[in-house]
């Protein structure tokens, strides 16, 4: 009963688990870079400096119009790069997720294949 | 359809035991076992050995198990198709259980865990009790499994936890209604506790969830806000570092859905939340501003991440310290506000804005135009009160404002408020509460806190009650003792020794300083014994009586001895001369606000709730005012000018009247006694119109006083001698008069038509002239007796027309003039 209730729940809710976590994790991550937003305000300015309509004289227009250029061009870089590391750190995520799941899969098989190293006498650093 | 069947066998029950024996240090040791072994293993393999694959192999078991106890086994879940009571039943209990279990047995069980012991504590049913209301048959079972069944669909649970179970064990016992009003609780006490219980899991795992809030870039395409930053206070940012633990309340949820509303559509971006203080204006605000960061609750894109900024009105006041720069700052608070586009800006208790003041400060030349524009958005909350003032002096004001209005909570809700603040301050305070104890500051707090709604004013009284907890438990009676020390009132049951006797001897105490009138001492006496054994209706005052009778008779006498002798002193006389009470405009005057006139009737009574309120004359008072009085004898409430609600249920209200002291008189010389006249008298004095039926029917006893024998103005010479001994004990000297000498004094004294009234002046004029003079001439030594004779007494008092003299000296008698049977 005790070997087929934990091997069962190994494989069955326990392994389920791990998939779910990993999916809030995924989750988290997404949402702490928000790559669906940055894409969405790509080219919006940034801290909304210069934002707004700006009345008065040609030049004065002129130069908030300059200065809006600017705050979004400042915006794109910061959110690129932001895009970029939130990308990176997501699959990292990904993977990570990926090989514990099948990590996990394979703990069970550990005494067996401890055993069967151990009799081949295999060390990884004595070639 | 479930079965009562239980099923030993059945492998979730296996597992619930595998769970129970790992539980504890078992599983802890089995994780650090494992680490050990990989650590070993690893150190093998380091040096050459190759036996350190098995180590490293058998590492994996004991770490299975580990994690199998902990994400399996710890928390059971239910059957996917429950069928049998193993199917459904808290792991934690299945796992102790035998084959054929007894209702004790699974009592044992229930005690043992966590939702067991929540009973314990907050309900104060001990492992013992349930011991002792349980069956040891095992073939009592199946009722018991029956009940859990009936009471899981109840409160709409999956599963059968210990708290069910402990309600099912309970509610399967004999005669458990009795039991339970032992510990002042019923049935549906503890479904509620289930359903506490309940609330708590499902609050502790939504706080656990991950938070959704919107990520690095939420805020990067809106302004920078150094100025709100500053003169603002950002609950979005304080609830995502802490978040709130909170139940949605009908009333509230409905405001926010209003809230939610007003800003998601295209109108003026404003709304106003009118309420008392108390009802939870400012927590609608955070649990708006909570909702906004959810990403996951349904909203507009317009208000999704949106915050909300407190804005703090001192330290903007602060700043601007010269003139016209207070508006300066504020306009650029709003404007920085506005170029932002993602903050919604919050003026609590929002008066502050709209009125000079200490502290506050009159922006709505300033805010008027802004609200009226409609497009920064603006919260204000303020009290039904201000808002009404505010309307009053701007109405262009209020038109230009969403008004929501909150209602006070209902007593579940204000339960349910209670419970979930309970988490933090428990924690903060070391206490526990019992679920008693939260019933009775609801009750309590309706009660007597006025200046705040509910559930502000039960959880004020929760919080005070912390100081009154015995071994770290807040029971009910604690919380009584917190009201009792913060209002200075009596609101339980008499327990202790001294004040058992005293009530048990009251009639005997009061007469002490009051001669005769048995029967109206025994009704005071009665009522307030009904009321400290708890017997009486709470809903009215402890005893309204109507004293009737001639003056000096000792009807204002009797309030002053009850307040001295039970209620703490004659202080606790809350006395009112109706005479002063004659036109109809001064009602007023009667419910005036405590803060414009202290001395109105309902100013007192909010000061002093534990008192004795005596209506001195009540025939004079104008109709008008015995009509506002009405409510007071009938429900112990008084609502005064500003319509709050003053309670007088915690005192016992005597009106006094002298109508009818002639015919009185005449029956008494006609050799009638009161038992006799009584009824027709009352009836005789209804029929002259001088009290309406309606206003005599409302009084719980009406009591006719008889004149005093002289036998009886004899022992109140008595009692004024008593008084002077006692100021003459500083001295270390007594006065005692003869027999003779205290007749004369009644025949000199005695007036029938002010009673006793005069008595103390001629007792006082013979008395202390004798001692002053004796004193002066160095006659007296300290610790010696003065005896004063017939023959003294007859030369201070001299003929007849002097003791005439002093008697006509007090017939103008002012009502503050005390009665003759006082004793000082």
């Amino acid at each position: 009963m005790f070997i087929v209730g934990i091997l069962s729940w190994w494989y069955g809710p326990g392994w389920r688990q791990r998939v779910a976590r990993l999916g809030e994790r995924l989750n988290a991550s997404m949402d702490y870079f928000s790559i669906d937003l940055l894409v969405r305000t790509f080219f919006a300015p940034f801290r909304q400096i210069s934002a707004g309509k700006v009345r008065g004289p040609l030049g004065v227009q002129m130069r908030a119009f300059l200065d809006r250029i600017i705050s979004r061009i400042i915006g794109a870089m910061i959110r690129f790069i932001v895009i970029i590391i939130g990308s990176i750190t997501i699959c990292f995520h990904g993977i990570l997720g990926m090989t514990l799941l099948v990590v996990w899969a394979i703990i069970p098989l550990m005494p067996v294949i401890g055993i069967i190293l151990f009799a081949t006498g295999w060390i990884p650093w004595s070639l | 359809m479930e079965s009562v069947v239980f099923k030993y066998g059945s492998s979730r029950a296996a597992k619930a035991r595998i769970g129970r024996a790992l539980k504890g240090t078992w599983h802890r040791l089995l994780f650090v076992g494992s680490i050990l072994l990989v650590l070993v293993g690893l150190g093998l393999l380091i040096i050459g050995v190759a036996a350190g694959w098995i180590f490293f192999g058998l590492a994996a078991v004991p770490y299975m198990i580990h994690q199998w106890y902990v994400n399996g086994l710890a928390e059971l879940p239910i059957a996917k198709k429950p069928r049998t009571i193993d199917d459904m039943l808290a792991g934690d209990i299945l796992g102790q259980l035998s084959k054929e279990p007894s209702p004790r047995e699974i009592a044992t069980a229930v005690s043992s865990v966590f939702s067991g012991q929540f009973f314990g504590a907050r309900f104060g049913i001990s492992a013992r009790f349930l011991q002792e209301i349980s069956s040891e048959k095992a073939t009592d079972t199946p009722a018991l499994w029956k009940e859990a069944l009936a009471i899981r669909e109840l409160v709409g649970q999956e599963q059968i936890s210990g708290g069910i179970l402990l309600v099912a064990l309970v509610r399967t016992f004999p005669g458990y209604e009795g039991l339970l009003a032992h510990l002042q609780i019923d049935s549906d006490d503890l479904v509620q506790g289930i359903r506490w219980q309940q609330h708590i899991r499902d609050l502790v795992n939504q706080h656990a969830k991950p938070r959704r809030t919107g990520g690095i870039a939420r805020d990067w395409s809106f302004g920078y806000i150094p100025l709100l930053t500053r003169f603002g206070q950002n609950i979005s940012e304080q609830i995502m570092q802490g978040g709130l633990l909170s139940s949605e309340l009908e009333a509230h949820k409905q405001a926010l859905d209003q809230m939610i509303s007003t800003f998601g559509d295209a109108g003026r971006q404003n709304a106003v939340l009118v309420g008392p203080a108390g009802v939870g204006k400012t927590t609608i605000v955070h649990a708006f501003a909570e909702r906004l960061l959810d990403a996951e609750s349904s909203l507009p894109d317009s208000l999704k991440f949106r915050q909300v900024f407190i804005l703090d009105s001192s330290a903007l006041i602060s700043a601007a310290p010269g003139r016209g720069e207070l508006e300066t700052i504020i306009m650029q608070v709003l404007g920085e506000a506005y170029s932002a586009k993602n903050i919604i800006i919050c003026l609590d208790n929002a008066q502050l804005f709209f009125e000079e003041g200490i502290g506050s400060v009159d922006l709505t030349n300033v805010l008027l135009p802004i609200l009226e524009a409609g497009r920064l958005r603006i919260i204000l909350t303020m009290d039904e009160q201000r808002y009404l003032q505010i309307g009053q002096r701007n109405a262009a004001l209020i038109n230009a404002l969403n008004r929501i209005s909150i209602k006070q909570a209902t007593e579940a809700e204000t339960l349910a408020v209670m419970q979930d603040q309970l988490i933090v301050i428990e924690y903060q305070r070391k206490v526990t509460y019992t679920h008693q104890a939260l019933k009775e500051a609801y009750r309590l707090s309706e009660r007597y806190i006025h200046d705040l709604a509910m559930p502000g004013r039960a959880i004020k009284l929760l919080e005070s009650a912390a100081g009154c907890a015995s071994d770290g438990l807040v029971t009910a009676l604690s919380v009584q003792k917190a009201i009792e020390q913060t209002m200075d009132i009596k609101v339980g049951v008499a327990s202790g020794t001294d004040e058992r006797e005293k009530l048990l001897n009251l009639e005997q105490l009061i007469h002490e300083r009051m001669i005769n009138q048995t029967r109206a001492v025994g009704v005071v006496s009665d009522a307030l014994r009904r009321a400290r054994a708890g017997v009486r209706n709470q809903n009215r005052p402890i005893g309204t009586f109507l004293f009737l009778g001639p003056t000096g008779v000792g009807k204002t006498e009797l309030a002053k001895a009850l307040a001295d002798v039970y209620f703490g002193g004659e202080d606790r006389l809350i006395r009112l001369d109706l005479n002063e009470y004659v036109r109809s405009e001064d009602v007023a005057r009667l419910i005036a606000d405590g803060a414009n006139d202290p001395s109105s009737l309902t100013a007192r009574a909010m000061k002093q709730p534990f008192s004795v309120v005596l209506l001195d004359e009540i025939e004079k008072a104008h109709p008008n005012v015995l009509t506002t009085l009405l409510q007071l004898l009938d429900e112990g409430i008084l609502r005064d000018i500003k319509n709050r609600e003053v309670s007088f249920r915690d005192t016992i209200v005597i009106a006094t009247s002298n109508a009818g002291a002639d015919r009185i008189r005449e029956y008494i010389e006609r050799g009638y006694q009161i038992e006799q006249f009584e009824p027709q008298f009352i009836d005789e004095l209804i029929s002259s119109t001088q009290f309406r039926p309606e206003f005599l029917n409302r009084f719980d006893e009406i009591v006719t006083f008889r004149p005093l024998t002289k036998d009886e103005l004899v022992q109140v010479i008595d009692l004024i001698l008593a008084g002077m001994n006692k100021t003459l004990a500083l001295q270390k000297i007594r006065v005692n008069v003869s027999q003779e000498a205290k007749l004369f004094l009644v025949d000199k004294g005695y007036d029938p038509r002010l009673g006793a009234r005069p008595m103390r002046r001629v007792v006082q004029r013979a008395v202390e002239n004798t001692v002053a003079k004796q004193m002066l001439s160095g006659t007296v030594a300290p610790g010696s007796t003065i005896e004063i004779s017939l023959e003294q007494v007859q030369l201070i008092l001299g003929t007849q027309q002097q003791a005439n003299q002093i008697v006509a000296d007090n017939q103008p008698t002012p009502p503050s003039i005390p009665e003759s049977s006082v004793k000082q």
